[in-house]
């Protein structure tokens, strides 16, 4: 059974004409890692809004279809109860931070939800310790830097032990090299712990190696799915104008010159290798 | 801006810091107190200067030199106000002192109490946690909102946008083009607050835990005494014995 499943999905914000989604499925398994990429205002962010909760509860619009999340129906589980098995990281990292300092932050959802100190102090210790930010802890969030403060973002959801982890463009306000690192703590989330992944990321150059599915959304509706080497290896997806990765392309150009490298490559150590392997042929 | 880092706490381990954030409260009030029930100029310099151990130990004398530079005009004004009124030099010098006292006092709480300790104690004093959530919230904000301002002067001034120069009424004008900017974000800024705190749980509980706690320690309960002791003894003194 699918951890995440969307049938028929169709939702129109409050007041506003046409919808965000459109007749929308999607499924996705338990222990995945999903990308899910498309062009701006393609609905990204309304889905991920599902996913919790936020959309019926928080968003007042109209929604039709089945949303089940974890074994729970979305439409009539509070935000609150999702949130226990749904972490959701946004984009803005400032904006999600209270407190006054990292490891009150990290407490802050178990402190809501009134779990015991004895418990608090031992999953803000772990989430801290997860996320390679334990020296942070007593740091106010306008000293840390944006790589920091979405570690310390990402921390807080971990600290609820959820099923799966949503995070909505995580590294649009980050240089690459911090962005390279978040993706790497929420590889290691998905690898090590199991966590299910669902990822919004227009960095496909340094995201894709990470996934093992990838969804391209246009127009509220889900346009392709498959591994992101065969989506993003599709002529048709790149028409959408999503930013696929350059070695990607890279094998394209060159096999429309005569040069069959024999393999679609995502990172550049992969083309790195199929070249190599087509010059030693 | 300037003149409220008089007033910023700053992380320190000193015995006063480490004062339970009521118990300093306490202190704070009681000081208010001795400066209200005292009106001549000899006690209340013995106040202002018991405080100057206590601001040394909180190792905060530059902050508060500081908060007292900032309130040195104002003190003048309450000093020249009583002189006129009053007439009677002594009684203006001492008005003037007490003002400055109750500005050391609260500047002395406020540089050493991290807004987190305020905040667990609001909640431990049984206010609603709206309450202190709202006090903490805003004391994060403060340094962000700070940078978004400077971002939006920095923006209206490179397309050619003069704050200076005119009368105030048209000063006062030259800063629409930065408040409707910071207003308008100031509200997205919120709008994505309230989806974060939905997020993380937010109200899930009525009975809310917290991963910290304030506890009395010894030296507290031997401040709270001392307070207690002085309290009563100036009171018996200027009261009873009339001695001043
Ligand atoms: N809070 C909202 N109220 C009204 N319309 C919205 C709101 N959020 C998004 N939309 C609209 O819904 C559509 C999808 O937006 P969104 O999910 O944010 O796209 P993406 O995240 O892929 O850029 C867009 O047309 C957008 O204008
Ligand atoms: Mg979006």
């Amino acid at each position: 059974m699918p951890i995440i499943d969307l049938k028929n999905v169709t939702y129109r914000y409050f007041d506003v004409e046409k919808p965000a989604l459109k007749d929308l499925d999607l499924e996705i398994d338990e222990g995945d890692f999903v990308i899910i990429t498309g062009p701006s205002g393609c609905g990204k962010t309304t889905i991920c809004r599902c996913f919790n909760g936020l959309i019926p509860h928080f968003y007042n619009g109209e929604l039709s279809g089945k949303i089940v999340v974890a074994g729970l129906d979305v439409k009539e589980t509070q935000t609150s109860v999702l949130s226990q098995h749904v972490g959701f990281v946004f984009q803005n990292p400032e904006n999600q931070l209270f407190a006054l300092s990292v490891e009150k932050d990290v407490a802050f959802s178990l402190e809501n939800i009134g779990l015991a100190r004895e418990e608090i102090v031992e999953r803000v210790e772990w989430a801290l310790e997860m996320t390679g930010i334990i020296e942070l802890r007593e740091k106010a969030p306008y000293e840390l830097s944006g790589g920091q403060q979405q570690r310390v973002a990402i921390a807080s959801v971990l600290a609820m032990k959820p099923e799966v982890v949503v995070l909505d463009e995580p590294t649009s306000f980050l240089d690459p090299l911090s962005a390279k690192r978040i993706f790497e703590v929420i590889s290691s989330l998905n690898k090590d712990l199991g966590i299910t992944v669902v990822l919004v990321e227009h960095r496909l150059d340094l995201a894709s190696e990470y996934a093992n599915e990838a969804v391209v959304m246009d127009e509220g509706k889900v346009s392709f799915v498959g591994t992101p080497r065969d989506v993003f290896n599709d002529r048709d997806v790149w028409a959408l104008g999503v930013g696929i990765p350059k070695v990607t392309r890279l094998g394209h150009y060159l096999k429309e010159r005569g040069i069959d490298l024999g393999g679609v490559a995502l990172t550049p150590s992969e083309a790195a290798d199929l070249i190599r392997g087509y010059m030693n042929r | 801006m300037k003149s409220l880092d008089g007033l910023r706490f700053r992380k320190r381990k000193t015995p006063i810091h480490r004062l339970d954030p009521r118990v300093k409260f306490l202190l704070i009030c009681a000081i208010f107190a001795l400066s209200i029930i005292f009106v001549d100029l000899m006690s209340i310099t013995i106040i202002f200067l018991a405080l100057v151990p206590l601001v040394l130990l909180a190792q905060v004398q530059g902050e508060w030199l500081r908060s007292l530079r900032a309130s040195a005009l104002l003190a003048a004004f309450i000093f020249v106000l009583n002189l006129i009124f009053v007439s009677d030099l002594y009684y203006a010098l001492a008005m003037a002192f007490r003002f400055l006292v109750i500005v050391s006092s609260f500047s002395i709480f406020f540089l050493t109490t991290s807004p987190d300790d305020l905040g667990l104690a609001l909640e431990q004093s049984h206010f609603p946690y709206e309450f202190s959530f709202a006090f903490t919230t805003a004391i994060r904000f403060v340094p962000e909102l700070a940078k978004e301002a400077q971002i939006i002067v920095d923006a209206q001034r490179s397309r050619g946008l003069e704050l200076e120069g005119g009368n105030i009424l048209k000063r006062i004008r030259n800063y629409i083009p930065i408040l409707i900017p910071l207003i308008v974000s100031a509200i997205r800024r919120s709008m994505e607050l309230a989806e974060a705190m939905e997020s993380r749980c937010f109200g899930a509980v009525k009975m809310r835990t917290s991963l910290h706690a304030l506890k009395i320690r010894s030296m507290d309960y031997l401040v709270i005494l001392m307070i207690v002791l002085v309290l009563a003894g100036s009171i018996y003194i200027r009261f009873y014995i009339h001695l001043l």
